[in-house]
């Protein structure tokens, strides 16, 4: 799964994902996780020794987690989360997915905002190495904040833009200072960048050092090898100071296919997969798989939604707007995509399922209702042609919706939309496009009145302010470096979507967030969608708490994954 | 024949060189090189690209730039993986290469046999069967004759039989660990050939009945049947051989078309060669990956010509090659 760069640790998903507000896991076979992510599952006592594949869908383009292939969702499962330390990691307290200080530091970091300022300290563990024996010092933390807040070509500088200082008062000692307050600093180190041996790369071109991958690791696993187009082989680092892995090796096969990557799940040529939820893929799924355990996990950071151009005709009225969303039922669109494997609510916020503590389920209000729909056009002005589709001034109320190539699943979601949409006397026609284009001319210059694309969260941080604040409308001001593609500007959003990027107090950013939940359900801004799950696929000879973590993704433990005893 | 065959590579040189400034406009008309860039937040790095790369200039100069580079080995950079082109584009050749010997091979030797079958038992039940089964391997897509395949050749032996491991492998060339000629390979290789070889066989064996057909019913084997030559000697000796000529015409130009042609059965069986590169510099519209991906399908379509011209002279006494 590729992804798209975006400031605030949210992702645009080039393939697919979606959001749930309520948990649902699905389980299969004989047995399955439990989405719980944090050791959920029915742990399965494990040998030490063995070696298993994984099937990659996806292969990163290079290894330079903190240039443009930071947005590799597969380079992160594939090699960065198995050897770069992160100053926090994600794990599930109670119903929650909440950031915890990982092992790399002696415990949990303090903050004070004072005076309009923050000074964030970071105590590293004494045991924390890299392969080499270097000691993890601050000056590992010092070179990848820097490298992001300065460097070129650095994939999101969102949080490191706001460091005035960092000071290295001993060895294990980081003292952070920020021009401003930052609610999201917990991401500082953690699931975005981590933390990059200084002693290493520094003062060299680590883009050319990191194309091809690397040698060190800070953490469980140390790359054997990258062969380009077939596998990354992992094999346990001897340094690693937590917990060892179980498995001599683990290698990750690149199989594009998905057929090709379920029949070879099936024939044992592969161990376990974590396929995008195509269609081919969920019949696979509910047809069941033998010797397979699975885990459906709705509880996802994906957001799956009709973004719209506010800008631009017809959507530049917000009637017009609030119209469509009474004109699909997202209820029927989402039973027909994933109803197979238990996944039927539509998401109702723009705050993904990891984030439901902060949003509001604003959009539930919207359900398919024509009354609504005729009510709210001829207010706005509209009345029906002849053929009995809404029209103004003229111009007929037809859109294009932008849509990138070969995915079935939204093709699907397209085709059930243009029926439902043609009965509330909207056309819609699809435009296939690449995600160079999208991302890289259409959506940037505004040339567009509707795409369908998915968000990622990848850190349980709420802040919509990438998406949705005025001054991330792609401009020549911001050097076209925001991603509110659809040119939203509501009154009042832009103070309550600053309050959530500033408040450190949980309470009040809570109440904030709820506001601009109910904001943005109110003006429309674009049509939140369909819930795509993650799944998670597995042959019954692997053993040891196997469970999805929608931020860190399947493989966050898989030091402790095993062959079954 | 070297004198033909140096002065043939000469006369090509001019061809390809039309050819790559065709492929150059074009891509550099479809193509934006900065496209990934301009999701950059850094306002300067377009035009230091613009710069570095000499997009300021005009096309021709353009061209001459680029052409400089491919002939003095400087392919460029890949700007999806940051890697070195030729790197690249020689790494994903040697699998393709792989699959395209033993596939064309094979797919040669079976379609001869089933042409020469086809033409001189004409109407016979086994030519019809034949003619039948050619059709069925035209109309067979790869994506799923190849999914059908590993189906029935490899998941459904495990599952019947109980086995650890499948009969065969579908995932790449090699299982991992593993490398070299050896048992493991050939247990990887069986499926994307068999793949190849029959589509292949399907179209090339209809192509060389016909040409086999016109070959029996020429003046020379009449002639030669009249002088009392055995059957076997007019068939082999005479018309096979002479139908051959068209025949390895038309292997030559699909042997080369096939260097850049096997997207979907790489893709299926994850094999990283030259179609799956051209798939993924396609969608990630990475022009400095894809003009010397298409020079180097163009310089093997005129090779495998050559080859097929250079063949024509030992097939047929009749050909001198000056």
């Amino acid at each position: 799964m590729s992804r798209h760069p975006r400031r605030v640790r949210r992702t645009l998903a080039l393939v697919a994902s979606a959001a749930l507000l309520a948990l649902v896991t699905a389980c299969s076979n004989s047995s399955a996780g439990t989405g719980g992510g944090n050791g959920g599952g029915d742990p399965v006592a494990v040998r030490q020794g063995g070696a298993i594949v994984i099937g990659a869908e996806a292969e990163p383009d290079c290894a330079d987690w903190l240039g443009t292939c930071a947005g590799s969702i597969w380079g992160s499962y594939t090699m960065k989360e198995a050897t770069v330390p992160v100053a926090f990691v994600v794990r599930k307290d109670g119903d929650h997915w909440v950031p915890k200080a990982s092992d790399l530091l002696a415990g949990e970091p303090t903050t004070q905002a004072t005076g309009g300022t923050q000074t964030i300290t970071y105590k590293i563990n004494p045991a924390a190495v890299w392969s080499d024996g270097t000691p993890i010092s601050a000056e590992d933390f010092k070179y990848t904040a820097l490298q992001v807040r300065d460097g070129k070509d650095i994939f999101d500088k969102t949080g490191y833009d706001k460091i005035a200082s960092i000071a290295t008062p001993d060895p294990k000692t980081v003292v952070l200072s920020l021009k401003e307050p930052y609610a999201g600093w917990q991401q500082l180190f953690s699931s975005g960048y981590g933390v990059l041996p200084a002693h290493l790369l520094a003062g060299k071109n680590r883009g050319a050092l990191l194309k091809d991958g690397y040698t060190w690791s800070g953490g469980p696993w140390l790359i054997e090898s990258w062969k380009r187009g077939t596998s990354v082989t992992l094999v346990p680092n001897p340094k690693y100071w937590g917990a060892k892995p179980k498995l001599d090796k683990v290698t990750f096969q690149f199989i594009a296919d998905t057929a090709a990557a379920f029949q070879a799940l099936k024939s044992g040529q592969v161990d376990a997969l974590y396929p995008t939820p195509q269609l081919d893929a969920l019949s696979q799924i509910a047809a069941g798989i033998p010797n397979t355990k699975s885990e459906v996990d709705a509880q996802t950071g994906n957001l799956e939604a009709i973004w719209l151009n506010n800008a631009r005709f017809p959507f530049d009225s917000q009637a017009v707007r609030q119209a469509l969303a009474y004109s699909i039922d997202r209820k029927a669109v989402v039973n027909r995509l994933f109803g197979s494997i238990g996944v039927k609510q539509p998401a109702q916020s723009f705050f993904t399922p990891i984030l439901d503590t902060y949003g509001d389920a604003a959009f539930g209000e919207y359900e398919l209702d024509l009354d609504k729909v005729e009510s709210l056009m001829t207010g706005d002005g509209w009345t029906k042609n002849g053929s009995g589709i809404w029209a103004k001034g003229g111009k007929p109320a037809a859109f294009a919706v932008e849509t990138l190539a070969g995915n079935k699943r939204r093709d699907l979601t397209l085709q059930i939309l243009q029926a439902q949409l043609a009965k509330a006397g909207f056309t819609m026609t699809v435009h296939n496009t690449t995600p160079a284009d999208l991302f890289g001319k259409t959506a940037p210059n505004g040339d567009f009145q509707a795409g369908l694309y998915t968000l990622i969260d990848t850190f349980p941080d709420p802040t919509l302010s990438a998406s949705f604040a005025s001054s991330s409308i792609p401009s020549e001001a911001n050097g076209f470096s925001g991603i509110n593609f659809g040119r939203v500007n509501i009154a009042g959003l832009d103070p309550v979507l600053a309050e959530m990027d500033r408040e450190l107090d949980p309470a009040k950013r809570i109440e904030a967030s709820k506001k601009a939940d109910q904001l943005l359900a109110d003006a429309v801004p674009a049509v939140p969608m369909d819930a795509l799950p993650n799944v998670l696929l597995w042959s019954t000879k692997l053993g040891g708490p196997i469970a999805i973590n929608p931020s860190e993704g399947p493989f966050w433990n898989l030091n402790e994954w095993g062959l079954a005893k | 024949m070297l004198t033909y065959a140096v002065r043939r590579i000469l006369f090509s040189l001019p061809i390809v060189l039309v050819a790559s400034f065709v492929l150059f406009v074009a891509v550099r008309a479809t193509f934006d090189p900065l496209g990934k860039l301009r999701q950059s937040r850094d306002p300067e790095v377009l035009q230091r690209e613009t710069e570095r790369l000499g997009l300021n200039k005009s096309v021709p100069e353009q061209y001459l730039l680029w052409l400089k580079g491919i002939v003095t080995g400087n392919w460029g950079v890949s700007t999806r993986t940051g890697g070195d082109v030729r790197s690249l584009i020689g790494s994903a050749l040697w699998p393709t290469l792989q699959l395209v010997f033993w596939g064309v091979l094979f797919a040669m030797l079976i379609a001869a046999f089933v042409s020469v079958y086809s033409a001189v038992r004409q109407y016979s039940a086994g030519d019809h069967v034949l003619t039948a089964l050619s059709y069925v391997g035209i109309a067979l897509p790869a994506f799923w004759f190849g999914l059908v395949l590993i189906q029935l050749l490899a998941v459904l032996p495990r599952q019947k039989l109980g086995l650890s491991d499948p009969p065969l492998y579908f995932v790449g060339l090699h299982s991992p660990g593993s490398s070299g000629f050896d048992l493991d390979y050939l247990r990887h290789l069986v499926l994307p050939v068999l793949t190849l070889t029959i589509t292949l066989v399907a179209s090339w064996s209809r192509f060389g009945r016909a040409s086999m057909l016109d070959a029996l019913s020429s003046d020379y084997v009449r002639t030669a049947r009249a002088k009392g030559v055995p059957r076997r000697q007019v068939i082999l000796r005479h018309a096979a051989r002479n139908s051959l000529a068209p025949f390895l015409t038309v292997v030559a130009l699909d042997a080369a078309l096939l260097f850049g042609g096997l997207v979907v059965t790489e893709q299926i069986y994850s094999i990283p060669g030259m179609g799956r590169l051209f798939l993924d510099s396609l969608l990630a519209g990475d022009v400095f990956v894809l003009l010397p991906w298409m020079l180097v399908v163009a310089v093997a379509v005129v090779v495998c010509n050559l080859i097929a011209d250079l063949s024509y002279a030992l097939l047929d006494p009749r050909v001198r090659l000056r």
